[in-house]
């Protein structure tokens, strides 16, 4: 307690985080120069970075507490160690020294040496950057970090299966980051500081505390294999090289047993003073009694599960499941208990650092023996002690380890966890605590079954294949991680209080718990006749169920798909993904919709608009000209009428005189003859009339070019019925002709002479002209109209030379009004030009654009025109005034 | 307000060095290639040193003014460099300088050049116009000049799609730009022409309707470059069509400006007492919630990676909006932030998705498997943006995500965690299975031209700005409270709107 007061600065954590992170980036070009001289560097520095571990030690027996700030992202990353913290790091440091040792050789099998070794400093500097972190923004860096880098672990071999594994491995990783970052977001919102220490109680709602508690936990939980998000962990920690499951299993998923350690008994724990009222850890005994439960749930289906595995390296992912429901129970205890927690507490992170270790041994032994014979099913492999007899002896003192045989380090965290249970059941009396701890008994005999069947089935009995020469003991380097882990297991169960007496109870001090309870716990239950009783029942319950299951095929049964969560995480996946798809199918087709609908209705403006303007042309055209269409085209139209029929009753009349003639001549009228005659007289006079037509409606369209259209309406019909007389003689050429034409021959230049004749006699023109009688035109009406001032109206033909013939003043301002006139006419008229030009570059819109160019130039100048005009009026009515 | 105003003439530089570029250079250097790089890089980084010597001054509480040009005797062009402008200012000039370079490799065998490289200047000059106004109407003019000349870039390529996506772009800002026209007269109209200083134009005493009028308009206007989601509609057809550099930047700061526009509208002629006061920043919030999540699970199911990134943009500006529209100190400090690193993230992707579409003929996603091992640089460039696009810590992403979830929790809403994190999850879950897919995918045999193993990494001019702008992403994120960085410029600006 009153170590809490003073924190030592001191810059040895950060070191501790920086020397692996820096040394990664040297792997690289080291392994491309020299691979031994790498593989010294990597054990240099995992070496280096334990022993800088250790020299914590002195520092936080003296210290208690130290801290350190490095500016970095948003304010600062700290580093504090107090010493729960110390403990991660040393066995975190150690297990990784060794696997890194036995890394060395393990790496022949497999390829990309280098990224495995800068992943392995790199998980290295996260992992202790997690359990020496300070505050909560390093923790999730780390973490992060952890997570993400570890990847590289998982689908290191890169086969099929390991693909798998990792995508399962980084989604789960994602999803717990956001869990946690949400869950850290929220310890802010109830009032924490981001410190690692307790969130002021009066601060938030019970909701949101719970929310925060539930964010955190399965945040960390994901890493830890806590059920039920522990889907990921069976899949990915089998498929990664030994070593690094070793790690995995060892010591990555204790960053997630740290971080809800740290939740249960550090965020959301009262305020750490003298006295602590009993209420105040109501929330903690809460959340507690959770995470006993999920622990208690964690190491049942753990073991359960991994009974039911025949691959050596799952089976043990699925006890790493199962231990932390161990390490989870403990904590959970802890927090129940509140401030008389501390047996939870000691088994918790005794059972973290027994875990490590023994479990790190198992993956190295079990990796051994993969690495010597190249398999990993355990019903096809045996009788190994004899070829490996070391690997064997450390598998087995690993393996006692987990199985909790006495004066092995297992034992002594079991029966811690076991004692804290029967104590949290003490506290209230629940009967479903009292259950707890039956299936605590049950899951110990389930995970003794487990280590028989291993040791059973790979190192005893007989090979039930035969081992080449190659199946020896494993090289030397392998072994000597091996045997420094099994030493540390042995040290650790025959002198529990190293840990116990020396890292646990001052911690507990400096959190402001009593630690008698450990002490009486290696004075009076230490290897007491109870605890030794406890073991020996698990054994008999695990012998029975491995001679049960053998001899029954008990562990060859599986539970279909639909019971494991996993199939529901897959499910839910998928349907995650079902969902995106079918809203961008939704968004797509409301696009595609409103698209068409504005298309749709873009051009029913564009249709209804020209409509519009054609009934405003209309309307304009029969106000001022009184007949509905151009007059121009209007006269064409007739005329072309009447040429046609005037053409049309030539060609009768010289059919008619061919089939008189023939009448008249009878004795020539053979068949044959009479029709070829008769249609040589079509075919010359059809061409004749054609070329007459033409004739005729070219001088039509010379009237209307020189505007004198107007005069000759009238008379048009009346002239043009004048010009029967010529039909007699197109019939007369016709039939004159036509026995050439039936000879064969080519009439052409005496139908040209014909023609010529015809066409000067006719002279269509000035017929047309000579009939225009002296009248007053519709143009010259209006300039009546609107100037009564004329003495007399000019005629049309003045009014269309009025540019060659010298005009009165007045006349030639009527004749500009006129025009003008005429252009508003045709303003209002003329075809608005579509806005939309199809294709900006053909020479129809270069010709469109120079059109409207010059429309706008003459309408510029209508503009300034009217622009005049009203000055005029408005000079006029001003002097009028005055 | 303890800031002193200082006279000077460097606020001009900043957008008359990138004019001279456009006006000056490219004419003179129409024969040679290598000196317009080198001319207009040289003007480019002119620009950078500008926008990066007037933040020390800035930092330390000063505002520099210039008055411009006289319209009428009230009406000014008036530049003005406070810590808001200056950090987008500086964001824009370095990811110009950046996308400039990168263009020198990515235009040498495209056509019409000099009119690329002319408009590609100008609209720098244009966005630092936008970053350096001081006044409604001086920003009304530089906004429309660079929303209206960068068309010439949309539609450079002159394929149909381009010349549509040009036209739906034309459209989309025209609308925009008449709607902000629209609400600056109606501003100018109720409180004259002031500078935008952090006290706000308006009042409550000039009629709620009124208020709400300008305010709606403002936003609309706005948000049609800063792809709310309803007006989104330009920014997916935009950005495919769009050469990669332009890209990069149109997505990085162009739509950023209209963001930015908000900001101004919010800190500067609202202000932030009168807009709690108006009630309306609520429904900005639930606009910006559903960008944020919408645009990403949309951006899920795109094949195009320009297409995808596009969305993502989207996405990733709701976040700005989200930002703003909480009022919250904390919250403008991440929505600012994001404003400049999501600039060098989506700069980094784009950058990226240009050189795979380049130099190995990549446009899909799904041709993507394998691309990696023949592009190492290039996708270790991609992975670094993609996880920082997804808030992975120390990346720069990490800072904006953290000060927006703290101001989140600090108006009481922590319910919009969930979106901030939602759409943190989703651009997980439309970036990484790239980067997966790229790394340990095998590569598509079929259809493939040259040899497996062969490399086809982009000669240095290329490869060197998207590992820069990779780099800054990481050094926006580990250094990100080191003075000058742009979160010390986002703090100051929230302190300024805030006290």
């Amino acid at each position: 307690m009153e170590a809490a007061g003073h924190i030592t600065q001191n810059a040895l954590p950060a070191l501790i985080v920086a020397v692996p992170l820096l040394s990664a980036a040297l792997v690289r070009p080291l392994g491309k120069w020299n691979e031994s001289v790498r593989n010294v560097f990597v054990t240099v520095v995992t070496g280096i970075t334990l022993l800088m571990t250790a020299g914590l030690i002195p520092l936080i027996a003296e210290h208690h507490k130290i801290t350190y700030s490095v500016p970095a992202i948003i304010g600062e990353l700290t580093f504090t160690v107090d010493s729960f913290n110390m403990l991660f790091a040393l066995f975190s440091a150690f297990v990784w020294f060794c696997s890194t040792l036995y890394s060395l050789d393990y790496l022949k099998h497999e390829k990309k040496h280098d990224r495995y070794h800068i992943t392995n400093l790199v998980v290295l500097a996260a992992m202790l950057g997690v359990v020496l972190a300070g505050d909560l923004i390093t923790l999730y860096l780390s973490f992060e970090a952890l997570g993400l880098v570890a990847y590289l672990f998982v689908v290191h071999t890169e086969t099929d299966e390991a693909k798998k594994a990792s995508i399962k491995y980084f989604w789960m990783t994602v999803l717990g980051g956001f869990a946690l970052i949400g869950g850290i977001f929220i310890t802010y919102a109830l009032g924490g500081t981001g410190a690692i220490g307790p969130i002021p109680v009066e601060h938030g709602a019970t909701t949101l505390r719970w929310v925060a508690f539930v964010l955190l936990t399965l945040g960390f939980g994901v890493k830890a294999g806590m059920l039920p998000v522990h889907v990921w962990l069976p899949d990915a920690h089998p498929v990664a090289p030994s070593p690094a499951s070793a790690l995995l299993s060892g010591v990555m998923i204790k960053a997630g047993a740290y971080g809800i350690f740290r939740t249960v008994t550090a965020l959301f724990r009262p305020e750490l003073a003298e006295e602590i009222a009993h209420e105040l850890w109501h929330f903690t005994g809460q959340i507690g009694l959770v995470v006993l439960w999920i622990g208690i749930a964690t190491m049942f289906i753990g073991v359960v599960l991994a009974l039911g595995q025949s691959n050596a390296k799952r089976m043990l992912a699925y006890h790493s499941v199962s231990q932390m429901g161990f390490i989870l129970a403990g904590i959970g205890a802890a927090g129940y208990l509140g401030a008389h927690g501390a047996l939870g507490y000691a088994g918790g992170l005794y059972h973290i650092v027994n875990h490590a270790l023994f479990k790190a041994c198992l993956f190295l032994g079990v990796g051994a023996v993969f690495f010597r014979t190249g398999s990993l099913d355990m019903y096809h492999l045996g009788g190994l002690w004899k070829k490996m007899p070391l690997t064997f002896l450390f598998t087995l003192i690993a393996a006692c380890g987990i199985t909790g045989v006495p004066l092995f380090n297992g034992f002594v965290s079991k029966c811690l966890i076991h004692h804290s249970l029967v104590e949290a059941w003490e506290l209230h009396e629940l009967v479903s605590l009292g259950i707890a701890e039956k299936i605590y008994i049950v899951t110990c005999g389930g995970t003794a079954c487990s280590f028989i069947k291993l040791i059973g089935l790979v190192f005893l009995g007989k090979p039930k294949v035969e081992y080449g020469p190659k199946v020896k003991d494993a090289p030397p380097r392998m072994l000597i991680a091996m045997g420094m882990l099994a030493a540390a297991i042995i040290t650790l169960g025959v002198r529990p209080q190293i840990v116990l007496e020396g890292v646990v109870a001052p911690g507990l001090h400096t959190w402001g718990l009593h630690s008698d309870l450990i002490e009486h716990y290696l004075e009076v239950s230490f290897m007491s006749w109870g605890d030794i009783m406890s073991v020996v029942t698990a054994f008999a319950i695990g012998f029975t169920v491995f001679f049960v299951g053998m001899r029954f095929g008990l562990f060859h049964m599986h539970a279909p798909k639909w019971f494991g969560v996993d199939f529901w995480y897959r499910k839910a996946a998928r349907g995650f993904m079902g969902l995106c798809r079918w809203t961008d199918e939704w968004y797509e087709l409301l696009r595609g919709l409103t698209s068409k609908t504005l298309r749709w209705i873009h051009l029913r403006y564009r249709a209804e608009w020209s409509h519009l303007e054609r009934d405003w042309r209309r309307t304009i055209m029969t106000v001022t000209t009184g007949a509905p269409g151009p007059r121009n085209q209007h006269f064409v139209q007739r005329s072309y009428v009447i040429l046609e029929r005037e053409k049309q009753a030539t060609v009768r009349y010289a059919v008619m005189m061919a089939v008189n003639w023939l009448r008249e001549h009878p004795d020539e009228a053979d068949d044959a003859y009479c029709r070829g005659l008769i249609d040589a007289v079509r075919d010359i006079s059809s061409y004749m009339a054609t070329r007459l037509f033409k004739e005729r409606l070219g001088v039509v369209s010379d009237f209307i070019r020189s505007d004198e259209a107007d005069a000759v309406r009238d008379t048009f019909e009346r002239v043009v019925c004048s010009l029967s007389v010529y039909r007699e003689a197109v019939g007369q050429t016709a039939l004159t002709l036509a026995e050439k034409r039936m000879a064969g021959e080519n009439p052409l230049r005496e139908i040209s002479a014909a023609m010529n004749r015809i066409l000067s006699e006719e002279r269509f023109d000035q017929r047309l002209r000579q009939s225009v009688p002296e009248q007053v035109t519709p143009t010259a009406a209006l300039l009546h109209a609107t100037h009564g001032a004329l003495p007399t109206a000019p005629s049309a033909a003045r009014l269309t030379s009025y540019r060659v013939e010298g005009l009165s003043r007045l006349e030639r301002a009527g004749t500009w009004v006129t025009d003008m006139a005429r252009l508003i006419v045709e303003s209002a008229t003329q075809e608005r030009v579509s806005w939309m030009i199809e294709d900006r570059s053909s020479t129809e819109s270069v010709l469109k654009t120079r059109r409207q160019i010059q429309r706008y130039a003459r309408d510029m100048s209508f503009n300034v025109a009217v622009v005049l005009i009203v000055l005029l009026v408005f000079l006029a009515s001003l002097s009028a005034n005055f | 307000m303890d800031s002193q105003l200082t006279a000077s003439i460097i606020p001009p530089l900043a957008f008359l060095i990138p004019i001279l570029g456009a006006v000056v250079v490219v004419p003179l250097t129409r024969t040679s290639e290598r000196w317009r790089a080198i001319g207009l890089s040289i003007t480019c980084l002119l620009t950078v040193v500008v926008a990066a010597g007037l933040i020390p001054g800035v930092l330390d509480g000063q505002v520099y003014e210039t008055y411009l040009l006289r319209l009428t005797p009230r009406i000014w062009m008036y530049m003005r460099v406070d810590a808001m402008g200056a950090l987008f200012g500086i964001t824009a000039s370095t990811l110009w300088l950046l996308a400039l370079i990168y263009s020198t490799g990515y235009m040498a065998d495209e056509h019409r050049k000099s009119r690329y490289y002319a408009f590609f200047s100008l609209s720098l000059a244009w966005t630092m116009g936008v970053a350096y106004s001081g006044n409604l109407l001086t920003f009304l003019v530089f906004y429309e000049l660079f929303s209206i000349l960068t068309y010439p870039l949309v539609v450079h390529e002159e394929t149909p799609e381009a010349m549509a996506a040009g036209t739906k772009y034309i459209i989309y800002i025209l609308i925009g730009g008449s709607l902000v026209l629209l609400a600056i007269v109606f501003t100018f109209f109720l409180a004259g022409d002031q500078t935008l200083s952090t006290q706000g134009l308006l009042d409550m005493s000039m009629g709620k309707g009124n208020l709400l009028a300008i305010f709606w308009c403002f936003l609309v206007g706005f948000g049609v470059k800063a792809a709310l989601v309803p007006l989104h509609g330009w920014v997916p057809d935009a950005h495919p069509a769009a050469p990669a550099p332009f890209s990069t930047v149109l997505s990085g700061v162009m739509v950023a400006a209209g963001s930015f526009g908000i900001m101004r509208v919010v800190f500067n002629v609202f202000g932030v007492s009168l807009l709690s006061e108006l009630g309306v920043m609520q429904y900005v919030q639930y606009i910006a919630a559903f960008t944020v999540i919408f645009a990403a699970i949309l951006a899920v199911n795109q094949d195009n990676l320009k297409r995808r990134l596009a969305y993502s943009t989207i996405s990733q500006m709701g976040y700005v909006a989200l930002g703003v529209s909480l009022l919250g100190e904390q919250a403008m400090i991440g929505a600012l932030v994001h404003i400049s690193n999501h600039a060098f993230m989506k700069g980094t992707l784009f950058l990226c998705a240009g050189l795979l579409i380049k130099h190995a003929g990549i446009h899909r996603v799904s041709e993507m498997r394998g691309i990696a091992k023949r592009m190492p640089v290039t996708m270790g460039a991609f992975a670094v943006a993609a996880l920082a696009m997804i808030g992975t810590p120390p990346l720069s992403g990490f800072v904006s995500k953290w000060y927006l979830g703290l101001g989140m929790l600090d108006v009481d809403k922590p319910v919009y965690l969930a979106v901030l994190l939602g759409g943190a999850l989703l651009a997980a879950v439309y970036l990484l299975p790239i980067v997966y897919a790229a790394y340990f995918k095998e590569p598509i045999p079929a259809g493939d031209i040259t040899p497996a193993d062969k490399k086809l990494e982009a000669p240095l001019s290329m490869l060197l700005p998207a590992v820069a702008a990779a780099a800054i992403t990481l050094i926006l994120g580990l250094a990100a409270s080191a003075p000058g960085m742009p979160l010390s410029l986002a703090r100051l600006a929230a302190k300024l709107a805030f006290h």
